[in-house]
C-alpha cells in the first residue's frame, strides 16, 4: 500500500515526540472468534461447520506539543480456513493538529457518517473491510487529508482522499463467500487506485433536529462485480461516481426519527456485457436478470424510526423498536450488496446493568421476494477486561436472490475480546 | 443606643418578611442562594472513580474524567465526560448543554464506530452506565430545573439544615419529588432522598468529605448513592479538583468529543 504522506507524518511524529514528555498511551485488544455453521456450504471447497480466527487490535496514542497528537490502530485477523479474511490493516496512522479556528489530520483515518441502523448509505469515505464483518461496519483504512471547521452556523469538514484502497472479500474457501476467487481489480479512472477523491460534509443541528448534507467525487467504494470466464474468477470493478448524502435525525419523546438518503452518478450498473478494455464483464445474474442499464443515475433511501421505552417494567432495562425501510430506485436491477425493497423490524435491549450487556435482534425482510433474514448480536462484559459478544444470522433467501448462496450459510458466533 | 434600635429593627423586620414568605418562596429562595454560592468557578475538571456495588457488595469499579465550563447568563453549564475504564469502555465520551429552560442537548461518542449519537432527553430517568444514578442526578442543577418547597430546620450530620423539597419541572424525570437537606452555613446538599414515580422511596444520596477550593467553591469527596429498592448502591470518589484552568466553548464541541482522550 503506497501511503507516502502517512509515513512521512509518523517520521515526524517519532521526531517529535523524542522532544516531548507526553506520555504514550496503548491498548490492545486480542478477540478470539469461534464460528458455528448450521449446514455443510453448498459452494466453495470448504466444509467445515466449524471455524477459528483471532484478531489483534492495537491503539497507541501520543499527546505532542502544540495541540498536536498522533494515532496508530494497527489490526491482524488470522483465519483458520479462509485465507482472504487471514488479513491485516492500518486502521488509522493520523496526525491531527487542533488550531484556534480549525483542525486539520493527515495519514490514514477513519470517519463513520450516517444515521440509520440497517443500512450504511451515506458512509462512504472509508472502504468495507467486508471479510471482517456482514454489516459493513468495519472498516479500512483510508489515506485522507481532513480540514475541520467548527463554526456557529455548523461543522464543515473537507477531504482531499488521495488513495482508494480495495474492498475486501472472502476467499473461496471461506464461508460466506461467493466460493470463488478475486482477480485484480479494475478501475474506471487511468489513474487507478490514485485517483485523488474529495468529499466535504456540512452537518448542524437545531434542538433536536440533526441533520447533514455531504458530497462525494472520486473512485466508488462499492465495485461491480464481473465474472472473468476465462479465468472463473469475480472481477470487481471501481468505477468514478459523484455522490451526494443526506442525513436527517429527529428526537421526539422516545422517538427517533432518521432517515439517511443517496443520489449517485456514474454507478455501473447490471449490464449485460460491458467491455472493460479486452474483458467481457457480464455481471452476476439478479432477480431482474441481466440488464443492460450503464451510467444511470439512482437513488437510495432508508428511512424509519427507533421508539424507546426507558426503563420498562419498572425494571432499569430500556427496549427499542427499530422500523426502517429500504428502497434503492434500481430496483430489480440493483447491486446485489443493496436493499431494494427491504423492512428492518427490530428490537434493542440495553440491561443498564454492570455488565453493560445489550442484545440487538432483528429480521430483514424483502416483501417483493418474500424472503428474509434474522440477525442476533448481544455482548456482556464477563470480567473488568473480558467481554463476550454473540452474533447469530439465519438466511432464508428467496431462489432468485442474489443471496441464494447464503442459504446454507446460517451461523452462530461466538467472540470473546480480552483487553490488556 | 443608635446601634441597638437599629439591630432590633433589622431583626423585626426580617422576621416580618418571615411570616409573609411562604414555604415555596423560602425553598426558592435557599436554591437561588445555594446556585448563588456556587456561581463564577469559570471552569474545573477532576477525576471520578465510580464504583457500582451490588446486592452482595460486589464492586465494579469505572474511571473517568469531567470537564465542566460553566454557563453565562441564559445558558446552563456544559460538560464533556470521558470514560478511561471499564477499558472495552475507553474512549467513550458524553457531552452535556445543561439549558435552564428547555431539555438538555446531550450526545455520545462510541469510539469504535466513530459514531456520535444525539441521546434523547426521554432517556433522563435511565441509569447512568448501569450505575445507580440516573442521568438527570449527574447533570448540572440548574434552580429553573425544579420548583421548591421549605419543609423544616433539621440538624443533619452535626449541622443546621434547611430541609427543603423540590419537584422536576421536566415531564421525563424519573422523580415526584426530592427532598433536600442544605446546610445553612454553606448551602451545600449534604442529603437527597429521591421518590419514584409512584411516590416511594426510591434512593438516597449522601455527600461527603467537603474540600473548600479557591476559598469559594465546595466540593464533596464522596458521594454514595444508595437503593433502597434493590438493595444496590454507587459510590463516587472524586480526586484532583481544579480550577479556572483556562477551559473554553472550543472544548465542548461535537469535534472535541470525537478527540477526547
Amino acid at each position: 500500500m503506497k501511503a507516502p504522506i502517512a509515513i512521512s507524518v509518523f517520521l515526524s511524529a517519532i521526531t517529535l515526540s523524542a522532544a516531548s514528555m507526553a506520555e504514550l498511551s496503548m491498548t490492545t485488544q486480542l478477540d478470539y472468534e469461534s464460528t458455528f455453521f448450521g449446514a455443510d456450504s453448498q459452494i466453495g471447497e470448504n466444509e467445515d461447520r466449524w471455524n477459528q480466527s483471532i484478531a489483534l487490535r492495537t491503539e497507541l496514542y501520543k499527546e505532542l506539543e502544540g495541540d498536536q497528537s498522533i494515532t496508530f490502530k494497527p489490526f491482524y485477523r488470522f483465519d483458520e480456513h479462509d485465507e482472504e479474511r487471514t488479513h491485516g490493516d492500518i486502521r488509522e496512522l493520523i496526525w491531527h493538529k487542533v488550531a484556534d479556528n480549525f483542525e486539520l489530520k493527515a495519514g490514514i483515518g477513519k470517519v463513520f457518517w450516517g444515521v440509520t441502523e440497517s443500512s450504511h448509505l451515506v458512509d462512504i469515505i472509508n472502504q468495507t473491510d467486508a471479510v471482517e464483518s456482514l454489516d459493513g461496519e468495519q472498516k479500512l483504512g483510508q489515506p485522507m487529508v481532513q480540514l475541520m471547521l467548527e463554526r456557529d452556523w455548523g461543522n464543515l469538514d473537507l477531504f482531499v482522499l488521495p488513495y482508494h484502497r480495495e474492498r475486501t472479500f472472502r476467499g473461496k474457501d471461506g464461508r460466506l463467500g461467493l466460493g470463488r476467487d478475486f482477480a485484480d481489480a479494475v478501475y474506471e479512472s487511468s489513474d487507478e487506485e490514485n485517483h485523488v477523491d474529495v468529499a466535504a460534509r456540512f452537518y448542524t443541528y437545531i434542538d433536536e433536529f440533526e441533520y447533514a448534507v455531504s458530497v462525494f467525487h472520486g473512485t466508488s467504494r462499492e465495485p461491480a462485480l464481473g465474472f472473468d470466464q476465462t479465468q472463473g474468477n469475480v472481477l470487481p470493478y471501481y468505477p468514478q461516481i459523484t455522490q451526494l448524502g443526506l442525513e436527517m435525525q429527529y428526537l421526539n419523546e422516545g422517538w427517533a426519527w432518521k432517515f439517511e438518503g443517496i443520489v449517485r452518478d456514474g454507478m455501473l450498473q447490471n449490464n449485460q456485457s460491458t467491455l472493460l478494455g479486452d474483458i467481457s464483464f457480464p455481471v452476476f445474474n439478479t432477480a431482474g436478470g441481466l440488464l443492460v442499464a450503464e451510467d444511470e443515475q439512482y437513488f437510495a433511501t432508508t428511512a424509519g424510526f427507533e421508539y424507546t421505552q426507558v426503563g420498562i417494567w419498572d425494571t432499569r432495562i430500556d427496549l427499542g423498536w427499530v422500523v426502517e425501510h429500504l428502497y434503492d430506485s434500481r430496483q430489480e436491477e440493483a447491486s446485489a450488496t443493496a436493499f431494494e425493497h427491504d423492512v428492518l423490524l427490530a428490537t434493542r435491549w440495553a440491561a443498564n446493568d454492570a455488565a453493560s450487556s445489550t442484545l440487538l435482534a432483528g429480521v430483514l425482510f424483502d416483501y417483493e421476494h418474500q424472503d428474509y433474514s434474522l440477525s442476533v448480536e448481544g455482548e456482556t462484559r464477563i470480567l473488568n477486561n473480558l467481554m463476550l459478544s454473540v452474533e447469530a444470522r439465519v438466511f432464508a433467501p428467496d431462489e432468485e436472490n442474489p443471496q441464494w448462496d447464503f442459504r446454507d450459510e446460517d451461523f452462530v458466533r461466538l467472540t470473546l475480546s480480552y483487553y490488556l | 443606643m443608635k446601634k441597638v434600635i437599629g439591630i432590633a429593627l433589622v431583626a423585626l423586620l426580617s422576621s416580618v418578611s418571615a411570616w409573609s414568605e411562604t414555604p415555596e418562596e423560602k425553598g426558592l429562595a435557599i436554591a437561588v442562594e445555594a446556585d448563588k454560592r456556587g456561581e463564577g468557578f469559570g471552569d474545573s475538571q477532576v477525576e471520578l472513580k465510580m464504583v457500582l456495588i451490588d446486592s452482595k457488595g460486589t464492586e465494579a469499579p469505572r474511571d473517568m474524567r469531567v470537564k465542566t465550563l460553566e454557563g453565562l447568563g441564559e445558558d446552563g453549564d456544559k460538560s464533556l465526560m470521558i470514560f478511561d475504564t471499564p477499558i472495552d469502555q475507553k474512549g467513550v465520551a458524553m457531552l452535556t448543554y445543561t439549558h435552564k429552560e428547555k431539555s438538555d442537548d446531550q450526545w455520545l461518542y462510541l469510539p469504535a464506530l466513530k459514531r456520535v449519537k444525539k441521546i434523547s432527553s426521554k432517556n433522563k430517568s435511565g441509569p447512568f452506565v448501569g450505575s445507580e444514578f440516573a442521568f438527570e442526578d449527574i447533570s448540572s442543577q440548574e434552580v429553573e430545573k425544579y420548583t421548591y418547597k421549605y419543609l423544616r430546620d433539621e440538624t443533619y450530620d452535626g449541622k443546621d439544615c434547611y430541609v427543603v423539597e423540590r419537584y422536576p419541572t421536566d415531564k421525563y424525570s424519573g422523580y415526584t419529588k426530592q427532598v433536600a437537606w442544605i446546610d445553612k452555613a454553606e448551602y451545600r446538599a449534604l442529603k437527597i432522598e429521591f421518590y419514584d414515580r409512584k411516590k416511594a422511596l426510591l434512593k438516597t444520596l449522601e455527600n461527603k468529605n467537603y474540600t473548600l477550593y479557591l476559598d469559594k467553591f465546595w466540593r464533596p469527596g464522596l458521594s454514595e448513592m444508595k437503593n433502597h429498592q434493590t438493595d444496590k448502591a454507587t459510590r463516587l470518589e472524586y480526586k484532583g479538583y481544579e480550577f479556572k484552568v483556562g477551559l473554553n466553548d472550543k472544548e465542548f464541541t461535537k469535534n472535541s468529543l470525537k478527540r477526547a482522550k
